[in-house]
């Protein structure tokens, strides 16, 4: 199994969801970036990940989501993250990004917030 | 237990070891009485600690090493770092304003809050033979 995949799925209404998968950390980071930023790219500013396949995150990988918010919701959008896995939703808990970040269980909860 | 449990890993500057560093950390906490609720982030504290030295240790192509020994005692779950890269002390580094950093959208610099956030204790020693010694500590309760 490769250490990280990305999926990238088009979504209605302009939105992309991302799967991500493995290890998100200071080795995988910039992959999961260069993709945000090339959907940046694009002129699509409203995100889902689903984190529910992402086994560890450390600082590294979280910053990806702290450098990526604030150009989402300045160009209208925003990142939803989704079904973090209990080690990973603690990061986030200790970083004190939980209360930043909007948390979502289903692709439609998701795809409502981002409306 | 009695008997403490001890072992070193040693990697090279390079973020690809980072996941052989959390399989040796992971062994060592499962092989300990540190309680696996702390797995996780006791392995957090230390890829955190380990990816400053690889980022920010050594000019940019410069080879170093990094050395991790973890000893795992009835009291403690303690974790010393070594590498020979420019002095950086972790304690000269104020803890972030979330909020602040998201804003600005800081990346970087959130591995010492951490560190601090999760271990009982966060030393550093710099010793002569130009070498950086960061001791972690997790208190066994």
């Amino acid at each position: 199994m490769p250490a990280f995949q990305i999926l990238k799925e088009k979504l209605p209404q302009g939105m992309v969801l991302l799967s991500v998968k493995g290890f998100l950390d200071a080795h995988t980071f910039e992959e999961l970036e260069k993709t945000i930023n090339d959907i940046f790219e694009d002129g699509i500013y409203k995100l889902a990940v689903d984190l529910s396949g992402l086994d560890y995150i450390s600082s590294a990988g979280a910053g990806v989501f702290i450098g990526a918010i604030g150009t989402a919701q300045e160009n209208d959008g925003n990142i939803i993250l989704m079904k973090p896995s209990p080690n990973v939703k603690e990061v986030f808990d200790l970083l004190g990004l939980s209360q930043i970040f909007t948390f979502k269980d289903t692709r439609e909860d998701a795809a409502n917030a981002l409306k | 237990m009695g008997e403490s449990l001890k072992d070193r890993l040693v990697v090279s500057n390079d973020t690809k070891h980072l996941i052989v560093v959390r399989d040796f950390v992971s062994r060592l906490i499962r092989a300990s009485r540190l309680a696996r609720e702390e797995e996780n982030k006791v392995i957090l504290a230390v890829d955190e600690a380990v990816t400053n030295i690889i980022e920010h240790g050594y000019d940019e192509g410069a080879e170093g090493s990094i050395e991790i020994e973890v000893e795992a005692a009835d009291q403690q779950f303690k974790i010393v770092i070594r590498d020979t890269g420019r002095i950086f002390n972790p304690e000269s580094i104020p803890d972030p304003d979330m909020k602040e950093h998201v804003q600005r959208g800081h990346k970087k610099g959130l591995g010492i809050f951490l560190m601090r956030q999760i271990m009982d204790e966060v030393r550093y020693k710099f010793k002569d033979g130009v070498k950086n010694e960061l001791t972690l500590v997790k208190f066994i309760r």
